[in-house]
């Protein structure tokens, strides 16, 4: 009799563990399921193709006379592409970087390789207003650069300021030189 | 949960504690018929269709002329928004499908008598309020059929001679004009979500109700996965539907943009719709059409009085017939709808409609009234 009572025992066991693995199995392919249902509704709230065909324009910045800057509006915001004369190159590259407003060297302000391109956020970073100074004509203030027609604040040509009430640098954009005229966007 | 996390649970939210674990221990009647996992059903796919309605209310633009455009947008350009296109409209299919059923399954049962009629009633108010977020639904699509449909529901309102204008304003913002389509978008929305509350009451008035059973057993683990049984093959019609049928009953030319100065040459709604439509081309004149849906409706509403059975008694095969000829009758009627206006459509749609409610008025109270407890 001691012999069936081991067996039914063993029988037991197998059974638990039988109802185990099954449990186990039912609720991850459940979890898979669910999952695989729910990442559409999550996947559908990024941004859409329309949005994404349009999110990285790239700009020629090959024809850009030195002295001058273009204009590009880029979500939502004008981003300014500013082409360099050597004067202006080497103003600030002898300007001390710690005796600005908000410090930030030369090469912080430019990419490798493409030091006479300048691209920032046009907008004042005080009172948010667009700066003028795109133009060799417009009012540029005592560092040849960028001034707000809202509070006065001034701007050098790489886009730090100078003098307030604008607190900080102009923000550099996300962008990438894809060669010597073309830049991307984002 | 950990018995700690349990305890605390408990102690500060007890109703919570309380349902969960009720809930799960809840005494229910053996044998019960895979349908009877159908409420659950509609509850989950409604809930569904909120959760899809939310992602395309993202994208979705209630406005004249744009509304169509942001449907292609969807359709188009959006993450998966075809998929969740589908989702909601293979939603709605699926959800109408179990609600005709339950329907059907309640008067063939019998559960509409005494004392079932305020559940009764509130299944037919949840089928109405569904028929009127459906249409909206619908009409919000801005499309080539659905804008002609939403026109003349307009155009019938705004000439009631009995009907405020005002009213018709409020809810129609002007006749069709700018601001109908986000009134329209909302009135989708917040109807849906008193649906939910009609569910609710529908759980909880059916609970009041249901005589205790001889041989039961809780709710946890045997009719979870009983529902869990049903619920999979209710899924699987549903994938299949959404991947290989997503335009299922749909009209094909409502495809195009709505155009305010070509009527569709075919003007066939939505199949949940039909008997609906059906009912508003039964008689004669804008009157006509509204006293016939109103009609259609309160004879079911009457259904518990008209039935002339003993209480407590079971229905007899010749009623349960009845009823399978019913539902026969009203599939040949949508049939008919679909078909379009033509001389014999409109002789058959008056045949099929005075059998509905011969049905209801003469047939019903003959027959149940031979049935004895």
């Amino acid at each position: 009799m001691a012999d069936l009572e081991v067996g039914a025992e063993i029988n037991e066991v197998e059974t638990l563990v039988r109802r185990d693995f099954l449990k186990i199995l039912t609720v991850s392919a459940g979890a898979v399921a669910l999952g695989a249902t729910v990442w559409p509704f999550i996947n559908a709230l990024n941004p859409t193709a329309d949005d994404l065909a349009i999110a990285n324009p790239i700009i020629e910045v090959g024809a850009i006379a030195p002295n001058s800057a273009v204009r590009v509006m880029w979500n939502g915001q004008p981003i300014y592409i500013r082409k360099l004369t050597p004067q202006q190159i080497a103003d600030n590259l002898a300007v001390v970087a710690s005796s600005l407003p908000d410090p930030a060297d030369f090469t912080s302000r430019v990419k490798p390789g493409y030091e006479s391109f300048v691209v920032v956020v046009g907008l004042n970073t005080g009172i948010p207003c667009e700066l003028l100074g795109n133009s060799p004509t417009d009012a540029r203030g005592p560092v040849d650069g960028w001034t707000c027609p809202c509070d006065g604040s001034i701007y050098d040509p790489l886009g730090r300021v100078r003098s307030g009430p604008a607190p900080n640098n102009l923000a550099i954009p996300r962008f990438s030189f894809l060669n010597a005229t073309q830049i991307q966007l984002g | 949960m950990s018995d700690q996390t349990k305890t605390w649970l408990g102690s500060r939210l007890p109703i919570a504690h309380n349902i969960g674990n009720q809930l799960s221990r809840k005494p229910l009647a053996a044998n019960q018929p895979y349908l009877a996992a159908l409420g659950m059903l509609i509850t989950a796919t409604l809930l569904f269709l909120v959760l899809s309605g939310v992602v395309l209310s993202a994208y979705y633009v209630a406005a004249e002329h744009r509304a169509f455009q942001s449907i292609q947008l969807i359709m188009r350009d959006v993450n998966d928004g075809w998929l969740i296109r589908s989702f909601h409209a293979t939603g709605t299919t699926m959800l109408f499908a179990a609600v005709y059923l339950a329907i059907f399954r309640a008067l063939v049962t019998g559960s509409y008598r005494l004392p079932g009629e305020l559940v009764w009633s509130l299944k037919l108010v949840f089928l109405l309020l569904m028929l009127l977020v459906g249409y909206l639904g619908y009409a919000m699509q801005d499309s080539a059929v659905s804008y002609w449909s939403l026109h003349g529901v307009v155009q019938t309102g705004a000439g009631l001679a009995s009907f405020p204008a005002n009213i018709f304003n409020w809810v129609f913002g002007g006749p069709a004009g700018p601001g109908t389509l986000t009134r329209l978008a909302v009135m989708h929305g917040l109807l849906t979500f008193i649906a939910l509350g009609v569910l609710a009451l529908h759980y909880f008035a059916k609970q009041a109700i249901t005589p205790p059973a001889e041989k039961t057993v809780p709710l946890h683990p045997y009719y979870t996965s009983h529902h869990f049984v049903a619920a999979g093959v209710y899924v699987l019609l549903f994938a299949v539907l959404v991947f290989f049928a997503p335009h299922l009953g749909e009209n094909p030319l409502n495809q195009a943009p709505a155009n305010p100065l070509l009527v569709p040459a075919v003007t066939t709604p939505p199949w949940y719709l039909l008997p609906a439509t059906a009912l508003t081309h039964a008689l004669p004149g804008t009157n006509g059409g509204i006293i016939a849906f109103i009609a259609a409706f309160a004879v079911l509403f009457g259904m518990p009085w008209l039935d002339r059975s003993a209480p407590g008694a079971r229905p007899g095969f010749l009623y349960k017939l009845l009823v399978v000829v019913l539902a026969l009758d009203v599939i040949a009627l949508c049939l008919v709808a679909a078909a379009g206006p033509s001389t014999i459509n409109a002789v058959l749609t008056i045949v099929f409609i005075g059998w509905y409610f011969l049905h209801f008025l003469v047939l019903t109270p003959l027959a149940t009234a031979r049935e004895l407890n």
